[in-house]
């Protein structure tokens, strides 16, 4: 094959623009403005773009904030303004400019253009106050909000055609975020970040992955029969911990009663708590047959209830496959742990974690309850491949006395490999 | 891979625009979406007589290139890391052989190497001068001086953008883009909802602290624009300049007016008086930059000359917004 001197002619001029497009669009917004004086066919090849994404990078650098802010918006005004065509997207993600009535007008202007993906970051400080017309959004499918206040009319029926909702530091009352969600039909995936003390209730009938992270003094999931994956971060406040002192009901039931399709659970930081709540250890009606992966983080040992959170998530869960905890207990109290007795006298013999494979748990710090445990799950995982222990930064001399507990373990599995994590990484 | 006979492995009869017939294992072929639904459709590609015809974009030389992209990556067992090494050498190509090659894929419908060739063509682009980048390609500068110097104008009326943006959209089987096409005639007739909705949007915001005056919506300057007589407002402007960029002294009011030149954009923000056609250029003062944002910011300035005494006619006292302020931690 004979090697071919490169053209000197022009073809990137005369592509198609749904290729040019494309191009375009792997460029930051202004390197795209910028192929404008190339040449007399390149003048409004960026203007028919339909994924634009603003950020501070659009206008040069400048220390003066209020500069840059001023920069910014002329920038997005004039693009919008000499923007010819459909616009599919729309992101904002901007830290100098807060709310400001420019945008409010910038709004105004995208909700006649059908965007279907909108995102809206503005800089901190005076939250920026959703205009009426962002819920004239009609074809929306994607919104992402963060740090603004929303207050839908009372004409608003929802975005009707919406699948992926984030909402990070926003401020709305708390029937109206669950009328938000209800009223969003096709909902699939739902993030909340950084609530404060909400109380929810969430009815979506077709959503997938939950993302939920905040506090939380309740969370009822009524309608969620799809669920796939959820993912839940709980903070604690005094009022939060107050409220759960004088709960009667059962958080795991209200949080997991509704949930078969369940494939993938995670739990960071106080969520293994609230749903110790009000918990017994009876078997649920319904088990979760896709549950697969359970991941749960600073989970208490010394917590009895806590553990029986636990158990009843791997007791009720037949095909899981991969568990990992990660524990957040006080050594010094090792030895005065109530309940001792428990592994040996109440726990269930019988049961067996027919499919888990992978088990890892870290900041392990020797509690008894911890090793009663571990000593559970190597008892009666027949397929386990991989059993990893990684001790807690703060457990510093009882490592030895760890290791050489764990190796007394019986093993249901033949293949079960300990791996005993030295250094963190 | 199984070890097939030879006279059991199938194959897929392709010819170029030139009228070659070439033949090519069928799982490799089967990779292009296109083909995959000529094969599936038609029936076609079985034998030499009934080769699947291939866009005019694909070439010999472009299908090999093409043919071994889809070799490597249709074997289901190759790590991430093998394929982005395989990605990373197989993109190094001369800037007119890879827009062939972005061409042909997309007529193939072979996505993935679209997005990979296009990722390569922006690295080209971004962060280089405008000499620069009409090297690499090759690209006439045929825009005079004066022409860079322009503001950009409104040329939505242009027959062929309008024509590439609705092939565009429909491309991309758009049916909304029709109804788009529909909305922006609806949109005359709701002048006066909007006006209303302005109003009280501009109310509920105000119109607060110094960060500067605020750039409007072209809208506003319309409407406003057979009231406000050019000699009063002209102090101000020019108060405003010392205000804001102070370097600028080009004449304000034809610039003001070409910018917002007839088209289709004035039709869908609903005004209905026409802009003479012959105010377009450009005294512009040939000093002046010629960079984009440099543009911007004249443009900027331009719309801010006009806005104070426009809002003093819709917003007596100026009244600041009530929201809480809430600290995050």
């Amino acid at each position: 094959m004979h090697t071919e001197l490169p053209s000197e002619e022009d073809y990137i001029s005369d592509l198609p623009q749904s290729i040019v497009e494309t191009i375009l669009t792997k460029l930051p917004l202004r390197d795209a403005v910028r192929t404008s004086i190339l040449s007399s066919k390149w003048r409004y090849k960026w203007a028919a773009l339909t994924q634009l994404e603003f950020d501070d990078k659009c206008v040069s650098g400048t220390y003066d904030r209020t500069l840059a802010e001023t920069n910014l918006v002329n920038f997005v005004t004039r693009f919008l303004f000499l923007h010819d065509g459909p616009i599919h997207r729309f992101s904002l993600s901007t830290a100098y400019l807060q709310s400001s009535p420019d945008v409010d007008q910038w709004l105004l202007f995208l909700s006649r253009k059908d965007v279907k993906d909108l995102v809206l970051e503005l800089g901190e400080g005076e939250w920026f106050r959703a205009p009426s017309c962002l819920f004239a959004f009609k074809k929306l499918v994607r919104l992402e909000l963060v740090r603004c206040e929303l207050d839908p009319p009372l004409s608003f029926k929802g975005f009707l055609n919406l699948k992926h909702l984030n909402l990070q530091q926003v401020l709305i009352a708390p029937d109206t975020v669950e009328n938000l969600i209800s009223s969003c039909t096709l909902l699939e995936s739902l993030t909340l970040s950084y609530f404060d003390s909400l109380e929810l209730t969430i009815r979506a009938p077709n959503l997938k992955y939950l993302i939920l992270e905040g506090e939380f003094k309740d969370i009822c999931l009524e309608n969620t029969p799809m669920l796939v994956a959820i993912s839940v971060a709980m903070y604690m406040t005094d009022d939060i911990a107050e409220h759960f002192g004088q709960s009667s009901s059962c958080n795991f039931d209200k949080f997991l009663g509704g949930v078969p399709s369940l494939q993938r659970l995670i739990g960071h930081i106080y969520f293994t708590k609230y749903m110790s709540i009000g918990n017994t250890l009876r078997k649920t009606p319904t088990p979760y047959r896709q549950l697969k992966v359970i991941e749960l983080y600073q989970v208490s040992f010394e917590d009895m209830k806590e553990i029986m959170v636990v158990l009843r998530l791997i007791l009720n869960a037949p095909n899981l496959q991969e568990l990992q905890i990660s524990g957040s207990s006080n050594s010094s109290s090792a030895s005065e742990a109530p309940d001792l007795d428990f592994w040996e006298k109440e726990c269930p013999r019988d049961c067996t974690f027919e499919r888990l494979k992978m088990v890892k748990m870290t900041d392990m710090s020797g509690v008894p309850h911890e090793m009663g445990f571990i000593k559970l799950l190597l008892g009666n995982s027949p397929v386990l491949e991989i059993m990893s222990i990684t001790p807690s930064v703060y457990v510093t001399e009882g490592r030895l006395n760890l290791l050489i507990e764990l190796l007394r373990f019986r093993r249901a599995s033949a293949e079960a490999e300990l791996i005993f994590v030295q250094d963190q990484v | 891979m199984a070890i097939i006979k030879p006279e059991m492995k199938s194959f897929i009869w392709l010819q170029t625009p030139d009228e070659l017939i070439q033949q090519v294992e069928e799982e490799v072929a089967m990779f292009c979406p296109m083909i995959c639904r000529e094969v599936l459709r038609s029936g076609m590609g079985s034998s030499k007589n009934f080769a699947i015809k291939l866009p005019e974009q694909v070439t010999p030389p472009i299908l090999g290139l093409i043919l071994d992209y889809c070799r490597f990556h249709q074997v289901p067992g190759r790590s991430n890391k093998e394929r982005k090494t395989f990605d990373e050498k197989f993109i190094r190509l001369d800037s007119n052989k890879l827009c062939e090659l972005i061409s042909a894929a997309d007529s193939l419908k072979l996505r993935p190497l679209v997005d990979l060739t296009a990722s390569a063509l922006a690295r080209m682009i971004e962060g280089k001068t405008a000499e620069q980048i009409r090297e690499t390609f090759h690209i006439v500068d045929d825009l005079t001086e004066e022409e860079k110097l322009e503001p950009l104008k409104i040329r939505t009326n242009d027959p062929r953008v309008r024509l590439l943006n609705r092939l565009y959209a429909r491309k991309r089987k758009e049916l909304k883009a029709r109804k788009n096409l529909k909305n922006v005639e609806v949109e005359e007739e709701r002048v006066d909802d909007r006006s209303v909705d302005d109003l009280l949007l501009f109310i509920n915001s105000g119109n607060e602290d110094s960060k500067g005056v605020k750039p409007t919506k072209n809208k506003k300057k319309n409407r406003r624009r057979k009231n406000n007589l050019k000699e009063p407002s002209s102090d101000i402007k020019n108060g405003n300049h010392k205000k804001e960029t102070g370097s600028l002294s080009s004449s304000h009011n034809s610039e003001i007016e070409d910018c917002v030149s007839p088209s289709k954009l004035l039709k869908m923000l609903g005004s209905d008086f026409d802009f003479p056609e012959d105010d377009f250029d450009d005294d512009l003062d040939p000093a002046l930059m010629e960079e984009l944002d440099r543009e911007v910011e004249e443009f900027a300035r331009r719309l801010n000359s006009v806005w104070p005494e426009r809002v003093q006619g819709i917003i007596p006292f100026g009244q600041s917004r009530s929201i809480a302020s809430v600290s995050r931690n």
